[in-house]
């Protein structure tokens, strides 16, 4: 994957595409080995341990999540709690009410959002800037009314998981460790490899002149769409992991707002438009929400100031600052043309 | 010569504002054709009606016969209409040569086969090499034009839409870019400059057009058509000009 012989135009000199750089190598290394590491959790983590890998997990996927509408595609949402209470609640009912085995409902949850974000983003995608952010809201906020209200899934009260006593608590931390592994090979790997392709560069040009974009051919429309259901799918395994391990769902949770605005505050403070700048963000939150959660609404305040304060005097966030720096790329998606003749820099 | 772009009766608006009143434009494979006009004559609204940024009837704009006129941008483009923007509206934030690569990588994607490879444009503008992984917002003017043109060379076009592209840049600079446009249209590249400087672009076109009003009032053969003439269609029929 290093490098990518390029068939030389007529008299052009023959050149070679450069794409991995020795901090990608490093990362990507990093980066297996902590899949790795999150796969074999049972045999070296206590279950309190997973739990908390596992909600850090799901920042992480989250975040990702909201970078990849925000960051790359210009789709700024404030509702992606709407997909990952659906497909909550879509796992909830598949194991609880219909007796399928919860780990298998886990991954047949995931057609829900991704079924519910295409009517949502015909209604949304007219919309523009603060109004779409607005709409996805709305949007989730329709869904926690129409859950608070459906019998079927117990309306308000909620449901809970107790299918799941018939698996040991051994067995159930397998099952958590593998769904954390697969959720961040899924969101951040599936992310990375995304931005590789031909649509990464096409994604970040959209996102900076979607008129100009289109003037070079990216079909502007089609990729967001496709960004938006993706995002879905994304959150709701988020949301399908996050609320088997809580064995508990009601509307008011499962809705709950509060994903969103951790979201943007990791992809802000951390660094928008890099998978870096989530990884980083979702450390400090991770580090803050543990520190300083106990001081309840002052502390939001703070988190709320940073975010501002970042959005307003380093608005590439962390990342970007760092990077500013050193340009040493976890996860680089730029190509450099070299030359033959020429030496590597 | 048949025409590998023309418009017929192209009429646009901009809501309840016509811009346009039945323009009829043509260019033939590898013909360099100069589109001008005053301020507000209506030229840029033609590129804008042409590339599917503005709601256009089917049979108005036609390429290589077939009507294309409304369709999508990224289905102009992929058909080989390229257009290099007024203002250049690069991608900022992204180097010079991912700027590039954008283009590049639709072209792939769409399939679309032509001579222009990055190596091919760092040889025609050889200041894309040298400034290859510097953001494109801290190169100069005529630089970024540069970038600008080779991402619409990029998408291996058939026909090229230039905007205005020696707009505030100096005359040394200009005559850089202009002295590359042989080599474009030695492709077999249609392209139509839309300028307004009046020598340069009878210069530089083997026709042109001039438009005032949402109307097209002259047309002819660039080395034909005299200062008067130019004069009385650029600022209407009762003047005397130049």
């Amino acid at each position: 994957m290093t490098s990518i012989p390029i068939s030389p135009a007529s008299a052009a000199p023959a050149v070679t595409v450069r794409r991995q750089t020795t901090s990608g190598r490093i990362a990507l290394t990093l980066f297996a080995i902590a899949i790795l590491a999150l796969a074999l959790m049972p045999w070296w983590a206590k279950t309190g341990t997973i739990r908390m890998v596992l909600e850090l997990c799901c920042y992480i996927a989250v975040a990702q999540m909201w970078n990849m509408l925000a960051g790359y595609a210009g789709l700024v949402s404030v509702g992606q709690q709407a997909f990952m209470g659906a497909a909550g609640y879509a796992m909830f009912v598949l194991a609880q009410t219909f007796g399928v085995n919860p780990f298998l409902a886990i991954a047949l949850s995931l057609v829900v959002p991704a079924v519910l974000a295409v009517p949502c983003y015909f209604l949304l995608h007219r919309l523009d800037g603060p109004y779409f952010a607005i709409g996805t809201w709305v949007v989730a906020e329709v869904f926690r009314l129409v859950s608070t209200n459906l019998g079927w899934v117990n309306a308000g009260a909620g449901m809970s998981l107790t299918v799941m006593k018939d698996y040991s608590a051994f067995q159930r931390n397998i099952a958590m460790s593998l769904l954390c592994a697969v959720m961040i090979l899924l969101t951040i790997g599936g992310s990375y490899w995304f931005l590789r392709s031909r649509y990464g560069l096409a994604l970040i040009a959209m996102r900076d002149n979607p008129v100009a974009a289109a003037s070079q051919g990216v079909n502007v429309k089609r990729l967001r769409f496709m960004i938006y259901v993706a995002a879905a799918v994304g959150c709701g395994l988020a949301g399908s992991v996050y609320f088997m391990a809580q064995l508990r769902i009601n509307p008011a949770s499962a809705f709950d707002p509060m994903w969103s605005n951790l979201a943007i505050f990791i992809v802000m403070v951390g660094g928008i438009a890099s998978i870096e700048g989530v990884l980083i963000g979702t450390a400090i939150y991770f580090v803050a929400d543990r520190w300083f959660g106990a001081y309840g609404a002052s502390y939001f305040v703070v988190l709320g100031v940073m975010t501002v304060l970042v959005a307003l005097y380093a608005r590439t966030g962390i990342w970007g600052l760092v990077s500013r720096r050193w340009d040493a790329p976890w996860f680089p998606i730029r190509r450099h043309l070299i030359l033959k003749t020429e030496e590597k820099p | 010569m048949t025409a590998v772009l023309s418009t017929h009766g192209l009429i646009a608006r901009y809501g309840d504002f016509q811009a346009l009143y039945g323009v009829d434009i043509d260019l033939a494979e590898g013909e360099a054709v100069a589109l001008i006009g005053a301020n507000g004559a209506g030229k840029s609204t033609f590129l804008r009606a042409v590339m599917g940024l503005l709601r256009v009837a089917p049979d108005m704009v036609r390429l290589k016969g077939q009507p294309i006129g409304g369709m999508a941008t990224d289905r102009m483009v992929q058909m080989g209409i390229s257009i290099v923007p007024e203002g250049r509206r690069l991608f900022t934030g992204m180097s010079v040569e991912d700027n590039l690569r954008v283009a590049v990588d639709q072209a792939q994607r769409m399939g679309r086969k032509g001579g222009w490879s990055l190596a091919r444009l760092q040889a025609l503008f050889p200041i894309l090499k040298d400034k290859a992984r510097t953001p494109v917002e801290s190169l100069s003017g005529g630089q970024q034009q540069m970038v600008a043109i080779g991402r619409a060379l990029l998408c291996q076009p058939s026909v090229l839409l230039c905007d205005e592209i020696s707009l505030g840049l100096a005359p040394k600079v200009i005559r850089e870019i202009y002295a590359a446009l042989p080599e474009i249209r030695a492709q077999g590249t249609a392209v139509m400059l839309v300028e307004q400087d009046v020598g340069l672009a009878q210069s530089a076109s083997d026709r042109l057009y001039c438009m005032l009003e949402g109307r097209v009032t002259l047309s002819g053969r660039s080395a034909e058509v005299t200062r008067d003439q130019i004069g009385a269609a650029y600022f209407g029929g009762s003047h005397a000009v130049v």
